[in-house]
């Protein structure tokens, strides 16, 4: 029992979504394999669908031309014993409520009655999950978190009343694009566009736990929206370009904390030193400040200005408190650093 | 490139390719030393044809670089799932699947002979015995085919478990599949069902998305069922940096396996083990595994648990330090200073995100975080987030509190002090 099986796997699945259809054709299975396949499918796999020297036998040719299949049914979609163990292992986890109700989940848990869970939530920890996580059990929220659900899939105007990060009331006519959730954070936001007669006035997230009140307005949000734009209005003019060094594993390390970012990589090959643009959100930036800093001095944030310049103001802030409250050591131990600089 | 294939048969060597051209994002050629140039251009054109317009191609003096640039935030589907759906096989492992899943398709229980015959006078496709028995065998693991025994014979049917049929009776499961296919854990085995489904995650992104997680999934189920049944699991150790100091054998580890410890804000996963041989609890990270097997019985492993479950309180990440057993514990305290009246925020983050640790206010402003944990490394790694506010550390050790002054030394020269010419 393991995912990596052919079962589940890409040549499979376009076989099975063309044996859907009693005749078929060697434009569909083309098309089929361009939309569902790898990008090089198209060069390995018709020809293995096609009656011709390389095929599987899944197809034979009818006198007009067209393929017709070699079975007698559309295939079945079979839930595996990993997929049943799968849900099983969700049941327990608390987010399912959001979407499932209790009756719902009853008759979906007697339905896995036999099978025993993929895992079990207290074979894993987070280590460095924040603690004020969304309360997932509370009906208010269960019932916010449907609505913007709702109001995603069908681009409905919603009026919503919530509390910003900075303990701000802030209500008005929202359209929502999409949900958003952060392991991190374990919180669930939603980004969208604040409506003022009808016309988008500016972009925004909303944490679904900090919304008091949420109602439909009646209206559907007709004008297409490119998330696209919506990622650009909110993202760095400029990219953050970090030097990264050696010191410390600092490659390996900062590579891997960062690589959920957009980034672009130039490496200096006689210093071994690293040169990263970073592209983020221009509202996470404080997020990603405090993040380079505590690499310490194993990376250098060289640009955007305004950036380093923050990073500047917080070091210079930083040893002056130290200076104030008297530290024991003296922040300026050359002799100390060189050692341990190697 | 005569005699390429999509399709692999080794996770391993692709889950190393594919993690040194997504996490470094500059690899050449030449940096694959360790491997033959075909098996480079192999490796590289199957990567670049499952991830298509994440690849970023650079040319330099040095080789052209290939990368992975995602911007995991905002995508709806983990590129890298793709690696899971690329599984080779034989011709006659796609005709049977869907042949056996055809003749079953009624509802109706069957014999192997009758299967067998059938493939033969229904679809005129002869296979002997023992291959469709075997097939069907491995079905039966799969929970596709239901055996049943009826005297001395086994009777065969489909499992009446339906995709379609479950989306259908489960309101809210279309839903549910869309967001845990792309968290944690196994998103992979969701993503697999609504893609059996023809369905798309259209709903949801994910923030502080470490996609490259799923490439380890691969190994954990073994460790959880090694864990259910109390057993040893053994693996092999390649990090990185030994690896670059020529040890590319790796290390061979035979361990308790005690819980699996996510990190969501630095992309590593790890196994939290008892070592036998060393008589301590340490953690390994799931990127730097391979060949993981499950070993025997260890029969002290609810007393290893408990101890275990003990010790992780005073962990302030995955470290146990270098104590054993009993070991060690090296608290230490670190002073803020934050202004309550308008940076109740920083206030908020250290409530949040102290873990373990404890805070009280001390000094008008002054706020000390007591931490009782096993490596103060760990911790100093997070205390310098709050680069700009520390007032003064106290315990440890003197190595961690050197560093840490050196450091701010360093960066404030760095940084130009009060004169930074980027600046200006």
């Amino acid at each position: 029992m393991n995912i990596f099986s052919e079962i589940y796997g890409t040549y499979f699945r376009i076989a099975a979504r063309l044996l859907e259809n009693e005749v078929t054709d060697e434009k569909t299975v083309r098309e089929t394999v361009q939309s569902e396949g790898f990008r090089d499918s198209v060069l390995f796999l018709p020809q293995k669908l096609i009656p011709g020297s390389e095929d599987w036998g899944l197809f034979s040719r009818t006198a007009d031309g067209n393929l017709r299949r070699i079975t007698k049914n559309a295939p079945v979609k079979v839930l595996t014993g990993l997929q049943k163990r799968w849900l099983k292992a969700k049941l327990s986890d608390q987010r399912i409520r959001l979407f499932m109700d209790e009756d719902t989940l009853s008759a979906l848990e007697e339905r896995l009655a036999g099978v025993s869970p993929l895992y079990r939530q207290g074979q894993f920890g987070f280590t460095d999950r924040f603690s004020d996580s969304d309360d997932f059990l509370s009906k208010d929220y269960i019932n916010n978190f449907r609505k913007v659900l709702d109001a995603v899939k069908h681009r409905k105007i919603m009026y919503i009343d919530y509390v910003s990060g900075h303990g701000k009331r802030i209500s008005g006519r929202f359209v929502l694009l999409k949900m958003e959730y952060s392991p991190k954070n374990d919180k669930f936001r939603a980004y969208c566009y604040l409506l003022r007669s009808g016309r988008i006035r500016s972009s925004g997230i909303i944490n679904i736990g900090r919304i008091t009140s949420i109602t439909d307005t009646g209206s559907v949000f007709r004008t297409p929206v490119s998330l696209e734009d919506y990622f650009s209005s909110r993202k760095c003019s400029a990219p953050a370009i970090i030097r990264v060094t050696g010191e410390r594993n600092g490659i390996e390390r900062f590579m891997l904390e960062f690589a959920s970012y957009e980034k672009h990589t130039v490496r200096d090959l006689e210093t071994g030193q690293y040169t990263v643009e970073l592209w983020y959100d221009e509202q996470d930036e404080t997020e990603l400040l405090i993040r380079l800093l505590s690499f310490g001095p194993i990376i250098e944030v060289l640009a955007p200005k305004h950036l380093r310049a923050k990073a500047a103001s917080r070091i210079r802030r930083q040893a002056e408190l130290l200076t104030k409250y008297g530290t024991e050591n003296d922040p300026c131990n050359e002799k100390t650093e060189e050692k341990e600089h190697f | 490139m005569a005699g390429f294939s999509e399709l692999i048969k080794n996770f391993d060597k692709t889950r190393d390719y594919v993690r040194d051209f997504f996490i470094y994002g500059c690899k050449v050629r030449s940096d694959f030393d360790r491997k033959s140039i075909r098996t480079y251009g192999d490796e590289k054109r199957r990567v670049e044809s499952w991830m298509g317009d994440y690849m970023r191609y650079e040319d330099s003096v040095h080789g052209r670089s290939v990368s992975i640039s995602v911007d995991s935030g905002h995508i709806p589907e983990n590129p890298l799932y793709n690696a899971y759906y690329s599984r080779s096989f034989t011709d006659n492992d796609i005709r049977l699947h869907f042949l056996i899943i055809d003749i079953l398709n009624d509802g109706e229980s069957r014999t192997l002979k009758e299967i067998v015959d059938i493939l033969n006078t229904d679809y005129a496709q002869l296979f002997d015995e023992q291959t469709v028995r075997n097939k069907l065998r491995e079905y039966v693991e799969e929970g596709i085919i239901i055996a049943e025994k009826s005297g001395k014979t086994l009777y065969y049917s489909l499992s009446s478990d339906r995709a379609d049929d479950y989306i259908r009776s489960f309101k809210g499961l279309d839903d549910a599949l869309r967001f845990f296919s792309e968290t944690q854990h196994f998103g992979i085995v969701g993503n697999s069902i609504l893609k059996m489904l023809g369905l798309k995650n259209d709903l949801f992104f994910i923030k502080h998305n470490y996609i490259m997680h799923t490439l380890e999934d691969i190994l954990i189920p073994e460790v959880l069922t090694a864990m259910d049944d109390k057993r040893y699991v053994s693996f092999m150790t390649f990090s990185a940096r030994k690896q670059k100091d020529g040890y590319a054998l790796g290390t061979e580890n035979q361990v308790v396996p005690m819980k699996i410890l996510v990190s969501v804000q630095t992309g590593r996963r790890y196994l939290a083990a008892y070592i036998p041989a060393l008589k301590r609890f340490s953690a390994f990270r799931f990127d730097y595994m391979r060949t993981l097997k499950k070993g025997d019985i260890c029969d002290d492993y609810d007393n290893l648990k408990n101890k275990f479950d003990r010790n992780m309180s005073r962990c302030f990440g995955v470290s146990f330090g270098m104590r054993r057993e009993t070991g060690t514990v090296t608290p230490m305290k670190i002073t803020f200073f934050i202004d309550e009246d308008k940076e109740h925020y920083v206030l908020e983050r250290l409530e949040r995100e102290k873990r373990c640790c404890t805070l009280e206010k001390t000094g008008d402003h002054l706020y000390t975080l007591t931490a009782d944990v096993f490596d103060p490394n760990e911790l100093m790694h997070w205390a310098k987030t709050f680069i700009g506010r520390i007032v003064r550390i106290e315990g440890g050790t003197d190595t961690v509190r050197q560093r840490f002054y050196n450091d701010i030394s360093r960066m404030n020269r760095m940084y130009g002090g009060d004169e930074d010419e980027h600046i200006q």
